[in-house]
């Protein structure tokens, strides 16, 4: 069961998941070195195998939530709907985002300013895509 | 002689009467002798003028007819040969003229006799002994007679009483003008045997009486009579309105098509129903508050198609304020037919945001009170004018929601899990085999859960699409979620394998020559 999935992907897809079978993999050993317990192998590959498909689902849920609301960007809105069910989770994700709003508010708000100095554009793309790999 | 005593099983008049003239002794030789002849002539008879009875379209059930015409034929024999009126011959003519089993109808027995004495003999002096002549005569009234069970009842109804009628003016007439009386005697005989095949035809083919429906519109009305004295009779509680209406649900479940047979109140609505719901429970509301049958509320409701779930609890709050305590479990009641019915295609946004407001009461009250502001004055004005000024406790119709999220949750509960009860008796019966009543509260809470889970995300979905109603595009995306639809199974795969043709025809858009889409897209 652990090695079928891999067997069945194209190489990209393979070198994401031993990607992420890496990382679960020093996650668990940080939880082991909290928790005083040992992973198994298994453990952590069944982890791992759930953490890719779960991974699969919520990218076809988001892809179906924004074509739903007739959109072809995935937006925070998508995925605050993808973590409802969970309140904890949702409480969690909407503090996150409106963090992040309000970063994006502000920093908005200062590339206003500064773009009335010199180059506008050049530094708002930037800012943009600094803003963007922070999401 | 004895086909006529299998024919009446009962022991009518007729047959006692013809008991009579067999057996008894006839006064002279001659009377025996043509009695005899008529007895064998009436034999032999029998087969051919059953014949011309399916000739003439008359069904051999028909005993009745074949018999009268028979026994006219019979008693031709006897009357033409006989022209004093004797005891024999008036029995006789009884035998001929009077109905099957005229227990409803003494009446007729002794009045077309005389008639029909003047008749036939002045119909004898026209043409005697001929059998030819009499056989075209009685035909028309066996066809007529026949073709009577065709045409409805209400002509026969009619004919009825315009032979009662003609029975109570023209039959002294007749006898004075046997010349004149003949068309109307002719028509009298005529509706005679036009009144007699309802009752024959009752009582030899009792299957086709159609009684059942009449008993149940008494039972509705007993039931509502009882319900009512019921509630009046008891605090309006949901657990004392559920014993009478323990007993209903077998018959809500197989009485699906009559609205009004459905168990009261807002305590236990059923879930096979959407729309004719909220009309049973708002009627009788109506009717537990003010005491007699508010029936033209119902009808009113039922113009009013979107706003019915609102409705019903709007119409409860026209109630005075003794009832306001059942306001609530009506309201819970209708919140529970908004979460059922609202995972239909056609369910409205407001059956949404009725299911939402026990849910969401602690996250989002504000959005809430706006969303349930939007539906209540859209869909009954007066009643919300109304419910403001009998509710006291809440000033405005923001807080109404409020209300009963609070205060009738435990009723709320009652009414969902007495509207889950046809989805448990499903489960029962698919179970194959007896469960524990723990397991039944589990059933009922598990379906609880998903039911409520499935109108949340529903709505959700519909204001993920910034709408206020639920469309058929958010129950897709449901389905999707859930597994059933797939990249290689599409809606209308699941449609063309579990709904039956006609539904097929509506859901799926099918193109026709001209450019044309049934159903328009």
């Amino acid at each position: 069961m652990f090695v079928e999935g891999k067997e069945a992907l194209n190489p990209a897809q393979k070198r994401l998941k031993a990607a992420v079978h890496y990382t679960v993999g020093r996650l668990c050993e940080e939880v082991a070195l909290d928790k005083e317990m040992q992973f198994s192998k298994q453990t952590i590959a069944a982890i791992s195998e759930l953490t890719f498909r779960q991974c699969e689902n919520f990218a076809k849920d988001l892809e179906m939530f924004a074509r739903h609301a007739k959109r072809s960007t995935i937006n925070t809105e998508d995925v605050k709907l993808l973590a409802r069910r969970s309140n904890s989770l949702l409480k969690y994700i909407t503090e996150k985002s409106d963090e992040i709003a309000q970063c994006n508010l502000e920093r908005k708000a200062r590339k206003k300013k500064k773009s009335e100095d010199g180059n506008k554009s050049s530094r708002e793309t930037a800012e943009a895509e600094a803003v963007d790999s922070e999401d | 002689m004895a086909d006529f005593y299998n024919s009446d099983s009962e022991p009518t008049t007729r047959t006692l009467l013809r008991r009579v003239l067999d057996t008894a002794d006839s006064r002279t030789p001659r009377r025996l002798r043509s009695a005899g002849a008529g007895a064998q002539r009436a034999l032999l008879e029998t087969p051919s003028s059953r014949r011309l009875n399916s000739g003439t379209k008359t069904t051999a059930k028909q005993h009745s007819h074949g018999a009268r015409s028979i026994g006219r034929l019979a008693h031709f024999q006897v009357s033409g040969n006989l022209e004093e009126q004797t005891p024999r011959t008036l029995l006789k003519n009884i035998l001929l003229t009077a109905p099957e089993s005229s227990i409803l109808m003494p009446e007729t027995v002794v009045k077309p006799v005389p008639a029909l004495q003047v008749v036939q003999p002045s119909r004898k002096e026209s043409s005697r002994g001929s059998l030819e002549l009499q056989l075209p005569e009685f035909e028309p009234p066996t066809t007529l007679a026949a073709g009577l069970p065709a045409p409805s009842r209400k002509k026969q109804r009619l004919r009825l009483s315009v032979f009662q009628q003609e029975v109570d003016q023209g039959l002294p007439h007749s006898q004075e003008h046997p010349g004149n009386a003949d068309a109307s005697s002719l028509t009298s005989s005529l509706n005679l045997s036009f009144a007699t095949p309802l009752q024959p035809q009752s009582v030899k083919r009792p299957g086709l009486a159609r009684r059942p429906p009449l008993r149940r519109a008494v039972d509705v009305g007993a039931l509502l009579q009882d319900l009512r004295d019921d509630s009046l009779a008891s605090a309006p509680s949901g657990d004392s309105l559920k014993t009478p209406i323990a007993t209903l649900p077998t018959d809500t479940v197989l009485e699906d098509t009559q609205p009004f047979s459905q168990p009261l109140v807002g305590c236990s609505p059923s879930v096979h129903h959407f729309l004719p719901h909220p009309f049973p429970t708002g009627t009788e509301d109506a009717e537990r508050a003010m005491g007699h049958g508010t029936q033209s509320s119902g009808p009113g409701l039922q113009n009013h198609m979107s706003g019915a779930c609102v409705a019903a609890p709007s119409l409860s709050f026209l109630e005075p304020q003794p009832w306001s305590a059942a306001a609530p479990e009506i309201i819970e009641a209708e919140d529970s037919q908004g979460t059922v019915e609202a995972e239909e295609p056609e369910g409205s946004s407001e059956d949404e945001n009725t299911s939402d407001r026990p849910e969401l009461a602690a996250s989002t009250p504000e959005f809430l009170q706006a969303k349930q502001l939007h539906p209540i004055p859209e869909t009954a004005p007066p009643p919300g004018v109304a419910v403001l000024s009998s509710e006291t406790l809440e000033p405005a119709s923001a807080r109404l929601p409020r209300k009963p999220r609070t205060a009738g949750s435990r009723p709320r509960q009652d009414s969902y899990k007495a509207g889950l009860n046809h989805y448990i008796k499903l489960f029962s019966f698919y179970a194959k085999m007896p469960m524990e009543r723990k397991a039944f509260e589990m059933v009922e809470k598990c379906l609880d859960k998903y039911f409520q889970q499935l109108c949340n995300d529903l709505e959700v979905f519909a204001a993920h699409a910034g709408r206020k109603t639920v469309r058929p595009e958010d129950l897709e995306l449901l389905m999707r979620r859930q597994g059933l639809i797939t990249d290689q199974v599409s809606l209308y795969v699941l449609v063309e394998r579990h709904l039956p043709l006609e539904y097929r025809q509506l859901l799926i858009p099918c193109a026709f020559s001209g450019n044309s889409v049934f159903p328009a897209l």
